[in-house]
């Protein structure tokens, strides 16, 4: 019967001290709160690394920031570095500059310009430089400087524009007014010696020409340089129709002749010489409405009266051949009308616009930035300096400004997993380029090289490794004695924490330069080592009885690795004399055949031979890879229940069908987990590949060139990239596509191997 | 090389002769000496780490599994020893089936698991296989339970019936010794009693070494016993008559249960 103090403990029994419950809430705590943790760390560095990521993906953002009524429309349109203050030119002396921050408007005058009739001109933006040609057949330029000059207690600061006038020349070929200019320079801002030239048009219909002023920038032996003609050249008996359009790119190598039938003339000029190297014809029989340099001087936009938007770039069609232009891409149309476009100074962005559409568009994706209707038709735009400012002007007298905030124009799914035609390349390819040696060059940011890189270095790397880790597991396992076993495993354990800087280090100074002229020896040593092994095996299965009863079992090791070492001997010794069989190579030039796998490879199969190659990065891997492979795969087979192999080796199964039907079988599972760790290990290494994999981004399955894996380009790469930059974000991208790589593969291999948990689990 | 009742069963069939083992430095069998005859059941009995396990393993050189064992003496199946320069352990386990204390079967069908050891052997006919597993399953009197199910996992037996599986598994090769490492310890009652009804017809057949803690089930189903006591053989004879009229004052101890 329940008592008052019925919940009184017992004196004489035991209770659970409260200490211990206390305890052990606690631990159960802590534990939860560690498991917990660790997810949130993986979540979280994987939102880390996609945040930085993430901006790659938002396209240009472009607002409009302000505009002033300028009343005029004006054919050319220029901008100082800023966006600040454009200049408005009509064709006169008279430049017109308007500022946007207060509003105010200034005009210079060309001093030499006052009386002059200025029958054509054109403005370079990359010079900021204006060029004319008069009627009377004499050509002449300006540059427009901008200085920022500051108040004297440095608390603002304004734009001082000014007009520096260059030497006027005379054309002395051909008749009538000049009807078109073109100004390319070469010459370095901060050395202004070297080539330019002007490409000019006199005359209108029949009398129509088309002359080059070569024009020299030399420095005296005193003073300042002064800028000289070199000669001129007439180009009009070369041209396949009447000229329309003359463009010289503006380093001045190149010269365009867009002719009223549609044909443009490609003209090359070397230190003196004007050649012509190649006529092609965009739109067919058409003249194009536009046709303008990208930066870089390598590709050109053109459009068509239609409206049909188009890139050519010079490549060259086979090795030998001379760069010539070909079509590379074609852009979204525009609408019909006149055309306006700028190219930013910055990467391969320009603005095109045409009727009331106005479009920012990037030309190594093709890319449609950013596109907008305006309730104006533009009539002429620029881009600043900077690339931060579209400045446009409308046939509304109006001059808009728009900010512009594109700060990864390169990105685009298509960029980064699509074969892109990059500007020279013969083709479209994937292609991984970061960065280059100049500031006009185009950065190839494909993943696909690398992504490609990390899968063949792993592939590589099991190859090698699962055969060797997996029997070595099995034997282990099954075949060794105890006491052998407790030395191998620890060192093979030791051999997993060994740092892979020095694997590396190992691969690329002394295992590459050995293997490279040892590859026949190599391949005979893969061959023949495993052959001499199954040959002992048959051959001791032949063996009486009472022979093979003398070795105890789990002994015959001694046996066999003897022999392993003289066949591993006898391949290297041999390599060189199968190599004087199978592998000779008949040298080009002397026409003499020399027994030589590195030479032999390369004309035998047409692919390249590298010291640093597949071959040693499967070989460094291994050491990184088989330790762990070999060391949960033995622990899984170990730990097959005894009762289970006893029970087949009662029923007269020798010790390799044990091993068959079941020891593989139970241990599968954690063999394969073994092997998906032995994966993640390979896909995730770096320093070795760092060093020994050669680093060329190639897209090649061959054995004997190198790769460049994901992480092995992160390590390469990130402390040389701009924070923010493009480049930054591209290598954070990888880090994601490696992130998401790993985590699919470990995802589909658990699946599995749950699986096949399933099928063998023992109840 | 079954036994059959042809020709007269043979008193030495297994001869023990002066067989001392060890683990590493430790002796755990002295001087061990005995006859088992042909198709009778032998059972091994005394108390824990007598012994009497170790001494059923080493029938089938199972021990030799284990790294650091050795012995002295010898162990005659039919007349040949089992350490001859020229016995193949493979063979020799082909000879001696075994049936384990805990029901082990493997992750296969029921099917695979009788027919485990022709596969190994080689043996692939169809109906060679066919034939072992019927034969063997009746004979474990197990068919009629699972004949509309071999093909199914054998984890889906009961506890008896895995053990049953186990000894057809055992006696699917036709082996000649049928050793039972205390095959009932892991079952119920009834489970039990159905294996010893299986042992006493399997003996027709089989000569049955079987190690048992269960003085009864020694008494049921055993035609000799053998007591074994801290590795020494200390008395083997009749089963009737050692539980009857133990000679030795140990065994008396054991058998009416003043230590274990």
């Amino acid at each position: 019967m329940p008592g008052p103090d019925a919940k009184k403990p017992d004196p004489k029994r035991f209770e659970v001290s409260r200490n211990t419950l206390l305890f052990d809430r606690f631990m159960g705590w802590f534990i939860r709160f560690g498991g917990i943790a660790v997810i949130i760390a993986v979540i979280g560095i994987f939102f880390f690394i996609a945040k930085v990521a993430v901006p790659l993906f938002r396209s240009a953002n472009v607002e409009q920031s302000g505009s002033v009524e300028a009343g005029v429309v004006p054919p050319v349109i220029g901008v100082d570095e800023r966006g600040e203050m454009p200049f408005l030119y009509e064709g006169g002396s008279k430049l017109t500059f308007l500022n946007f921050v207060d509003q105010s408007t200034k005009e210079l005058t060309v001093p030499g310009l006052k009386d002059a009739v200025i029958t054509a001109y054109a403005f370079d933006t990359v010079r900021q430089r204006l060029t004319y040609g008069l009627e009377d057949g004499r050509v002449g330029s300006f540059l427009i400087n901008y200085e920022r000059k500051f108040n004297e207690d440095a608390t603002g600061s304004w734009l001082e524009p000014a007009v520096i006038e260059e030497p006027v020349f005379t054309v002395e070929h051909g008749e009538g007014p000049v009807t078109a200019v073109s100004y390319g320079d070469a010459s370095d801002p901060d050395d202004p010696s070297g080539a330019r030239l002007i490409v000019v048009k006199r005359g209108e219909g029949q009398k129509a020409s088309v002359s080059v002023i070569k024009l020299m920038m030399k420095k005296g032996l005193i003073g300042t340089a002064k800028l000289r003609m070199v000669g001129q050249t007439d180009l009009s008996s070369k041209l396949s129709g009447e000229a329309a359009m003359v463009r010289a790119s503006s380093n001045g190598t190149m010269i365009l002749v867009v002719s009223k039938n549609g044909d443009i003339d490609y003209f090359a000029r070397d230190v003196l010489e004007v050649n012509k190297v190649q006529t092609f014809h965009p739109f067919e029989g058409e003249v194009p409405q536009q046709v303008d340099l990208l930066y870089g001087g390598v590709s050109i936009i053109l459009t068509s009266r239609d409206g049909q938007q188009q890139q050519w770039s010079l490549f060259r069609e086979s090795a030998e051949s001379v760069r010539t232009f070909g079509m590379v891409k074609e852009f979204p149309p525009l609408p019909k009308g006149a055309v306006v476009f700028s190219n930013s100074l910055r990467n391969r962005s320009f603005i095109a616009g045409a009727g009331n559409y106005l479009s920012l568009r990037y030309s190594t994706s093709g890319d449609v930035r950013w596109e907008q209707q305006v309730d104006y038709k533009p009539v002429a735009g620029i881009i600043d300096g900077k690339s931060k400012h579209l400045i446009v002007a409308g046939d509304d007298g109006v001059i808009h400004r728009y900010q512009v905030n594109d700060p990864h124009p390169e990105a685009s799914p298509k960029a980064f997993f699509g074969k892109v035609w990059y500007e020279g390349g013969m083709g479209a390819k994937y292609q991984w380029q970061s960065t280059g040696g100049s500031s006009d060059f185009e950065p190839k940011f494909s993943l696909m090289p690398l992504i490609f890189g990390s899968l063949k270095g792993t592939f590589y790397a099991l190859l090698f490794s699962i055969p060797v880790a997996l029997l070595a597991a099995v034997f282990s396992a099954a075949f060794l004695p105890l006491s052998v076993k407790r030395v191998i495993k620890p060192m093979m354990e030791i051999m997993a924490s060994l740092p892979s800087v020095v694997l590396g280090f190992l691969a690329a100074f002394w295992l590459a330069p050995v293997l490279q002229y040892r590859v026949p020896s190599v391949m005979l040593m893969i061959l023949m080592v495993p052959l001499s092994v199954l040959m002992i095996g048959y051959c001791w299965g032949r063996l009486p009885v009472v022979l093979r009863n003398r070795l105890d079992g789990g002994q015959e090791w001694m046996l066999v690795l003897p022999v392993m070492f003289l066949f591993g001997w006898l391949g290297w010794i041999l390599g060189p004399v199968v190599e004087g069989w199978f592998f000779v190579y008949t040298d080009s030039s002397s026409g003499k055949q020399i027994a030589d796998f590195t030479m032999w490879w390369p004309q035998a199969t047409g692919m390249a031979f590298e010291q640093r190659n597949s071959l040693v990065v499967g070989f460094m891997m291994g050491f990184a890879v088989i330790p762990v492979i070999f060391t949960i795969a033995e622990d899984a087979l170990s730990n097959v229940p005894k009762s289970l192999t006893a029970a087949s080796a009662a029923l007269g199964a020798n010790r390799w069908q044990v091993v068959w039907t079941i020891m593989l079988p139970v241990a599968s599972s954690g063999i394969f987990s073994a092997l998906m760790i032995g994966f993640g290990r390979a896909v995730g290494e770096t320093m070795i590949l760092v060093m020994a994999a050669g680093g060329t981004p190639v897209m090649e399955g061959n054995i004997f060139n190198g790769m460049r894996t994901l992480a092995a380009n992160i390590a390469i790469e990130l402390p040389e990239a701009a924070v923010g930059s493009t480049h930054y974000r591209t290598l954070f991208l990888s880090a994601v596509v490696l992130f998401i790589l790993t985590s699919v593969m470990n995802t589909l291999a658990e699946v599995l191997r749950q699986r096949l948990r399933e099928r063998n689990k023992i109840v | 090389m079954s036994a059959t009742t042809a020709t007269m069963p043979r008193p030495d069939f297994i001869h023990v002769e002066d067989y001392n083992f060890w683990y590493g430095q430790n002796q755990v069998l002295f001087d061990i000496d005995m006859e088992i005859p042909e198709c009778q059941v032998t059972a091994l009995i005394g108390p824990s780490g007598c012994g009497k396990s170790t001494l059923l393993r080493n029938m089938n050189r199972m021990n030799d599994l284990i790294d650091g064992v050795s012995h002295k003496g010898d162990i005659r199946l039919n007349g040949t020893s089992l350490y001859d320069p020229d016995v193949e352990v493979i063979s020799l386990r082909k000879r001696v089936g075994m049936v384990f204390q805990k029901y082990n079967p493997f992750a296969k069908s029921i099917y695979e698991n009788v027919v485990f050891s022709l596969r190994v052997a080689g043996r692939g006919k169809r109906c060679e296989l066919d034939e072992t597993v019927e034969r063997s399953l009746k004979d474990a009197a197990l068919w009629d339970e699972v004949k509309d199910r071999l093909h199914d996992s054998a984890f889906g037996l009961s506890g008896g019936q895995q053990q049953r599986l186990c000894i057809a598994r055992a006696i699917a090769n036709q082996p000649e010794i049928l050793l039972m490492d205390e095959p009932c310890a892991a079952l119920d009652p009834l489970a039990t009693l159905k294996i010893e009804e299986l042992i006493t017809t399997l003996k027709k057949q089989f000569t049955i070494v079987i190690v048992t803690h269960n003085m009864e089930q020694a008494t049921r189903c055993s035609d000799r016993t053998a007591f074994l006591y801290m590795g020494k053989l200390v008395e083997y004879g009749d089963t009737l008559q050692l539980f009857g009229n133990p000679k030795q004052k140990d065994t008396e101890a054991y058998i009416s249960g003043r230590f274990s």
